[in-house]
């Protein structure tokens, strides 16, 4: 199995998906809540996953596929996992707020090789993996380098029930952030935040205990554009990782900031 | 003082044919060149030979070169240049940006892009930024009976270069014309050279050539390519009341000049970067659009559209494309990567034609 086969795969059900995110974003949709206000879903988050699934699994049935709303298809090969998230950023899709997307990874070892995150109602496509390269649509991107100062980042929090005292320390890190650079945004995708950054939108990106699905494509893509990225594992069981990923200018000072609070 | 020309590119234009509109006994040739090992080739002969071809057989001339610098290294030289020549791109153009800032020397922009110099005059404010045309077919290499005799030398058909005449001082074998002049003579390269030429690059990728005089030998590769450009003299008839002898007179041309056996221009060279060829209002869809406009329906340009689609070279700029069109949808494909929308006409006729299409280029690739 090569890297150019899984990113077609990736591209495919991506598109479909965001197909399916499109159709019916101006439906009145029912919301159910997760874990908090903010972690809701819809039957459209079900619908796009259960395309992707399908897609992946036509594809290849014995790799692993672990999905946002599904949980996780355990497959022969222990070492290549698909990670899936059909709609990251549903408050900004319910809201029609066009900055939400579908992300999908496959991971191999618990590195991401392959990635695409696609906004559907911008039509903004990235894409990449190992020894390709990434691109947006048609064009190979990379990161704009920028000082700390001259950048403007974005934080994705750990979500409301993970560490609560620890997340004050997010929020005071947030407003450091903000104040000493071009600004720091809470944007509600995780996924674009990363894409963006890989485009040379942003100069950086941390989030503390994020879902794995969110984050394992952008952070490949992140990487590929030339971003350094470091993330760590903060629970297996459910699927947390802690990550930054930032230009090379802005490195070294975001690190410090923030290596304590989101446990690097 | 001997007047000097600074030359960015020194690739199938810059060396090819420069050398044959400025003498290089007239004027000092430096060289701008971001291929490191071309540069040290070069600056370690500090001449290579560049042949015409003529009739049967090619006509040598050499070109001596004060230096060839890698990009950034000029700094000093362009203080005391006469006129600057850009052949390094439409993509590469605004690399420029910085070491032409606020320079007041004309620069000649040979590049395949009309809206090229009126981009890099406001962004260097320099108000002598003009357009010029290289009509001819050079490559950025040469066979190899003349690469034995010299490992620098190049290959190109006996064209003409159009420049804007505001520049004629600068004299040699240039033709300096009005813009109006420059105008229609980039009408007809756009769409009279560019669009087939390009075609032919595609198709002769299919079947597997190297040199586009190779496809042109392909009898239904050159069937297509014939028709793409009557879709074309068609079209500047309708849409621009083109002159109907000077269009005949330069699609003939044209024919001759993507056959000649001794130009060697590689399918590589004209395919490369299909997404920049395939842009709005570029040789391909931009060609297609403006045919259906006057109610033609450009059956061959519309295949070439999808050879585009297909190109599949690991090592182009563009490589992507071809993940792209065997992953994703063709309705996706064209909406999301060719940006063209569903309520358009062209959008409709390549979807109802792609199927078909498509066969033909497996047809082809199975050649």
């Amino acid at each position: 199995m090569n890297n150019s086969e899984t990113l077609k795969v990736a591209l495919k059900a991506a598109v479909e998906a965001g197909n399916i995110l499109n159709e019916h974003n101006k439906d009145n949709l029912k919301v159910s809540q997760k874990e908090s206000r903010r972690d809701i879903v819809t039957e459209i988050d079900k619908m796009s996953e259960n395309k992707i699934i399908n897609i992946l699994k036509d594809f290849n049935s014995e790799i692993t596929i672990l999905t946002e709303e599904s949980g996780i298809r355990k497959g022969k090969k222990e070492n290549l996992t698909w990670v899936v998230d059909a709609l990251d950023g549903t408050v900004n899709y319910v809201n029609n707020l066009p900055y939400y997307g579908v992300s999908i990874a496959l991971l191999e070892n618990n590195n991401p090789i392959v990635g695409v995150i696609f906004n559907p109602v911008t039509e903004e496509l990235y894409y990449g993996a190992e020894g390709i390269g990434v691109f947006k649509n048609q064009k190979r991107i990379k990161v704009l380098d920028k000082s700390f100062e001259e950048g403007l980042f974005t934080v994705a929090f750990s979500g409301k029930n993970h560490d609560p005292k620890n997340r004050v320390d997010e929020f005071l890190k947030f407003g450091e952030i903000n104040d000493n650079t071009r600004g720091c945004l809470r944007t509600g995708s995780a996924a674009i935040n990363l894409a963006y950054l890989a485009e040379g939108r942003f100069a950086g990106c941390w989030g503390k205990a994020n879902k794995s699905w969110d984050i394992s494509a952008g952070i490949l893509l992140a990487k590929l554009a030339g971003s350094k990225v470091i993330f760590t594992e903060e629970s297996e069981k459910d699927h947390l990782v802690s990550y930054l990923a930032a230009v090379p200018s802005s490195w070294e000072i975001l690190y410090k900031k923030i290596e304590k609070v989101i446990g690097l | 003082m001997k007047k000097s020309l600074l030359i960015y590119g020194a690739g199938a234009i810059g060396r090819g044919f420069i050398p044959w509109v400025f003498d290089s006994n007239e004027y000092d040739f430096y060289y701008v060149e971001n291929n490191f090992e071309l540069k040290e080739k070069l600056n370690k002969h500090k001449k290579f030979i560049s042949y015409k071809t003529n009739q049967d057989t090619y006509e040598e001339k050499v070109v001596n070169i004060k230096e060839c610098f890698s990009p950034g290294e000029e700094k000093e030289v362009i203080k005391k240049i006469t006129a600057v020549i850009t052949a390094i791109g439409p993509r590469n153009i605004l690399s420029l940006q910085e070491i032409l800032s606020n320079t007041k020397i004309p620069i000649i922009c040979c590049e395949n892009d009309s809206s090229i110099p009126n981009l890099l005059s406001s962004v260097i404010k320099n108000p002598y930024v003009v357009f010029a045309i290289p009509d001819v077919i050079t490559s950025n290499t040469a066979p190899q009976k003349l690469l034995e005799k010299d490992p620098n030398s190049i290959v190109t058909e006996n064209g003409v270069c159009y420049i804007d005449d505001s520049v004629s001082f600068l004299g040699g074998e240039a033709k300096y014309v009005s813009k109006k002049e420059l105008e229609n003579q980039w009408l007809a390269k756009l769409y009279i050279h560019n669009t087939p030429h390009c075609i032919a690059a595609y198709l002769g990728s299919l079947v597997g050539v190297t040199y586009l005089h190779e496809a042109m030998q392909n009898k239904l590769i050159k069937k297509i390519v014939a028709n793409a450009m009557n879709e074309m003299v068609e079209m500047l008839l309708k849409k621009f009341s083109m002159d109907k002898e000077f269009v005949k007179w330069y699609s003939e041309k044209e024919l001759k000049r993507f056959e000649n056996e001794l130009l060697f221009d590689p399918i590589y060279r004209v395919a490369r970067e299909p997404f920049r060829k395939l842009a709005p209002n570029e040789r391909l869809i931009g060609a297609a659009q403006l045919c259906l406009s006057q109610g033609i329906i450009p059956e061959n340009i519309l295949l070439g559209i999808m050879s585009a689609f297909a190109y599949n070279n690991k090592i182009d700029e563009d490589s992507n494309i071809t993940y792209l069109i065997n992953s994703i949808s063709s309705e996706d494909f064209l909406r999301i990567i060719i940006d063209l929308n569903p309520t358009e006409a062209l959008y409709e006729i390549l979807l109802i034609e792609w199927d078909k299409n498509m066969k033909k280029i497996e047809i082809l690739k199975n050649e």
